[in-house]
């Protein structure tokens, strides 16, 4: 809800409340960054909301929303290859799906600043997975930074453009859920004017890794990497405060757990919190650890820099004791708390928690009368009418594949149509997979965004190696899921410039698609119906995928066109006197604008909630639901 | 409160996505930072906001840092709906204010009669196991009075300033309401935030 054109002002020392990823964007410009590309992913969608409304008002500036993560962070890594600096950002399986040219970008380097934005979730708030990706740092031997808050969410990255420059790498920028997600004061600084176009110049025994070139660039990449250790070793980003016997190493959001932890409980400790974790600073965690006794390590997630505090204890012979996940004081699962840091020091100094945890846990679940709230499909959602006809059709009996996006939320009843799903694009190729394997028909769904960004090849495999798959493009004009981005669909760029979409009909019939029809879900539940078995029958008959493209516009965009034209439109009700109550609108959408009246047990559309599709008529055995005259 | 953390006062929120959870704290920590305090906002973002529960952090003093109020820290919980109040009542520090509207919004699972939605009074019973300050009206009534249901977090806002617990005037909650949203709105905002704020100081 901040307001882009307050990211824009060149007003130094002015101070904003800002969302991390907010205070990124700000810092982009603070940072002179000249191209930033980036496929929305959440925990880090903001940081591209913002961008784009602010690029039109950059000089010089390019913003784009790519294709994919790997298409993104080849975009940046090229503008630094040329000499400007660049910013790819993604969430943490984005950077799987980057994992290719990211590699092979620490061989080649860059010769001007880049940063690679990545947003892991721990607790899995709207991911997958939750891996960790620090180890890519490790890996591919890029150096690695990991903020803590939102103010170092900006102040970090303009020292990361900086170390970029000085060991002509990439450096990844790690940050976490409750890092994006968190808001706090910004200060701003000064913008610097954006360079004009450069000039590139060539460098192929450099630039082009063919085998002879990346044996040279391999050692330059580890001399590099051993530099940028020994700024690691001074760098004020890995610093410690406090005195006591106890040591505590710590980085990212952790950080701020252990410092209320200690100051809660009153507990002395030396903490050293990196802010560099790729490559550590091994002489300062090494004088660390032989500074302490006992030394306590507290990041989420997997044990990164336990397991470097390990090594290095090892190699220096150094007898302390490194307390964290591997003796089970901190887990590998979840986000952590300041519970959960404070828990673990209790145990350790065998001492009572200084809140009685266990007595609140055991009253809280003595309440065993709380109705669960999942997230599900909002009210007037296009897939749900979808989803809905899909079941019909083929009576629950299909296989269904599904995908990334907001449609996975139809893995819950009673829709229950989301059987299989591995990562973007993977409903189109696991069909493929199943429809070789069973005798079952296969619907899979992938919504639009997820079809551009990793559902081709699918498609180019199930035409080519003829498998027997029905493809239902859950079209709904936007990537909804991050929080409405456009994609090549759309006609819109991410310089917000209009451009021609790209037809998705077009592309699978080029793909030579042979059964390719479009539909809109609200015009007729019926003929939606009768579509999806004509294609599962086609798909049988012709041993071939067919692809069905339901069109509708997601019903956030719906509700915010109907809010800003102020009209308000007819309503639609349950007609008492005709409603029998046999809840089958209900059991049948789980639409969250109906409930049961408690005392007639008839059926109700909640006004305020209800965003007008008129699925529920389509479902009504007796014309129960009705619409109000204009 | 605890010794070592005095200075920071902890505003759990919550509610069911779209009821206007975010915006909430978002305002209340603008005013919060234009009354030159320190404030972190917590978020969840993503599939959390799709009709499902939401929950939201404002922590204000300086000694706040993560964004994180663990179970019997929070001095304020602020619920939207009832059962969502209680879904995080474990929260709720010991004598800590419960601010709640009364307004039902059923979720699926009831609708759809595989499970049970408590009675208000079994609701109020089992916060009373967690603290006697509770503070308990229609919000929604109070937002669709003031003009539009799309209010009821702004009705929520004048509540919390009401309860005097927030270092913040009605002064700056006002300013901070007509400096966030569009010219249009903001009638039914301060109305919705003036009738919010006269229902809770009238009870404390």
């Amino acid at each position: 809800m901040s307001e882009f054109h307050e990211l824009l002002e060149n007003k130094p020392g002015k101070k904003v409340l800002l969302l991390a990823n907010e205070a990124i964007a700000r810092g982009v410009l603070e940072a002179g960054v000249r191209v930033v590309a980036l496929y929305p992913g959440t925990p880090s969608s903001e940081i591209g909301d913002n961008l784009t409304l602010m690029a039109p008002h950059i000089p010089n500036f390019y913003f784009e929303f790519s294709t994919n993560e790997k298409v993104a962070l080849e975009v940046a890594g090229a503008a630094a290859v040329a000499g400007v600096r660049s910013m790819m950002v993604c969430k943490g399986p984005g950077l799987n799906v980057a994992a290719d040219p990211f590699l092979t970008l620490a061989y080649v380097g860059v010769r001007a600043g880049m940063v690679i934005v990545v947003a892991d979730d721990p607790s899995m708030w709207s991911s997958q997975n939750e891996n960790d990706s620090r180890y890519y740092a490790l890996m591919g031997n890029m150096p690695m930074m990991e903020p803590s808050d939102p103010i170092e969410a900006k102040s970090m990255l303009l020292d990361a453009f900086k170390f970029s420059e000085m060991f002509e790498l990439p450096v990844l920028f790690r940050t976490t859920t409750r890092v994006n997600h968190t808001r706090a004061p910004i200060e701003f600084e000064e913008i610097p004017v954006l360079p004009h176009k450069v000039q590139f110049q060539k460098d192929p025994l450099r630039f082009v890794p063919i085998p002879s070139v990346a044996r040279t660039r391999h050692p330059w990449l580890l001399s590099q990497i051993e530099k940028a250790r020994e700024f690691s070793e001074t760098s004020t980003l890995n610093s410690t405060e406090g005195q006591g016997e106890l040591g505590i190493i710590t980085s990212g959001v952790s950080y701020n757990y252990v410092k209320e932890s200690l100051a809660q409980m009153g507990i002395h400790a030396e903490v050293l919190k990196l802010g560099i974790t790729h490559p550590i600073p091994e002489n300062k965690v090494t004088d660390f650890l032989r500074r302490h006794r006992r030394v306590i390590t507290v990041e989420e997630l997997e044990p990164f820099i336990e397991t470097h505090a390990r090594r290095l204890a090892q190699l220096n012979s150094i007898k302390v004791e490194i307390l964290g996940k591997e003796q089970g004081y901190f887990s590998k699962v979840g986000e952590y708390s300041p519970r959960i840091v404070m828990e673990a020091l209790c145990r350790l100094q065998n001492c009572n928690t200084p809140i009685n945890w266990q007595d609140i846990d055991k009253r809280f679940h003595g309440i065993s009368d709380i109705p669960p709230r999942p997230p599900l499909l909002c009210a007037g959602c296009p897939h749900r009418a979808t989803y809905y006809a899909i079941r019909t059709a083929t009576r629950g009996k299909a296989i269904y594949p599904s995908d990334i996006g907001c449609y996975t939320l139809s893995i819950a009843p009673p829709l229950e149509t989301a059987d299989i799903l591995f990562d973007m694009g993977s409903s189109i190729t696991t069909a493929c997979g199943l429809s070789e394997v069973t005798d079952q028909d296969v619907v899979a769904t992938i919504g639009d965004s997820t079809f551009f960004a990793s559902g081709l090849p699918g498609i180019i495999d199930a035409v080519y190696n003829q498998h027997r798959m029905c493809l239902v493009v859950l079209d709904n004009r936007t990537t909804a899921m991050t929080g409405q981005q456009p994609h090549p669909g759309t006609g819109i760029t991410g310089m917000q410039k209009e451009v021609p979409a790209i037809d998705i009909e077009k592309v699978c019939k080029g793909l030579g698609v042979n059964y390719v029809k479009t539909i809109h879900p609200f015009e007729s539940i019926a003929g939606l119906v009768g579509k999806i078995r004509e294609m599962v029958k086609w798909a049988r008959d012709n041993h071939s995928p067919a692809v069905l493209i339901s069109r509708e516009p997601c019903a956030l965009l719906t509700a915010a066109d109907r809010r800003r034209q102020g009209i308000p439109l007819p309503k639609y009700y349950v007609e008492s006197e005709t409603c029998t109550a046999c809840k089958r609108c209900l059991n049948r959408l789980s639409c969250p604008a109906m409930y049961v009246d408690p005392e007639t047990e008839k059926a109700v559309i909640d006004d305020n909630l209800c965003n007008l599709c008129g699925t529920c008529v389509a479902v009504c055995p007796q014309g129960a639901i009705k619409r109000e005259e204009k | 409160m605890n010794a070592n953390n005095h200075n920071t006062i902890n505003i759990a929120i919550t509610g069911v996505g779209g009821q206007g959870v975010l915006t909430l704290a978002e305002i209340l920590a603008k005013a919060a930072l234009a009354e030159q305090l320190n404030v972190r906002v917590g978020e969840i973002h993503g599939m959390a906001q799709r009709g499902g529960h939401v929950v939201c952090t404002v922590r204000i003093g300086t000694d706040a840092m993560g964004p994180i109020i663990d179970s019997g820290t929070a001095d304020l919980l602020v619920g939207f709906e009832p059962v969502e109040t209680l879904r995080e009542i474990h929260l709720i520090k010991k004598n800590g204010c419960v601010l709640m509207s009364s307004h039902v919004q059923y979720p699926v699972a009831v609708s759809m009669g595989t499970t049970e939605y408590p009675t208000h009074e079994s609701i109020l019973q089992s916060i009373r196991g967690f603290t006697k300050r509770i503070i308990d009206f229609d919000a929604m009534d109070l937002a669709q009075n003031s003009g539009s249901s799309y209010a009821l977090n702004m009705v929520m806002f004048g509540a919390i300033i009401g309860t005097g617990i927030v270092p913040i005037s009605k002064e700056s909650a006002l300013r901070a309401i007509r400096e966030s949203f569009p010219k249009k709105f903001e009638k039914i905002n301060i109305q919705a935030a003036e009738a919010g704020f006269d229902r809770v100081k009238s009870c404390v």
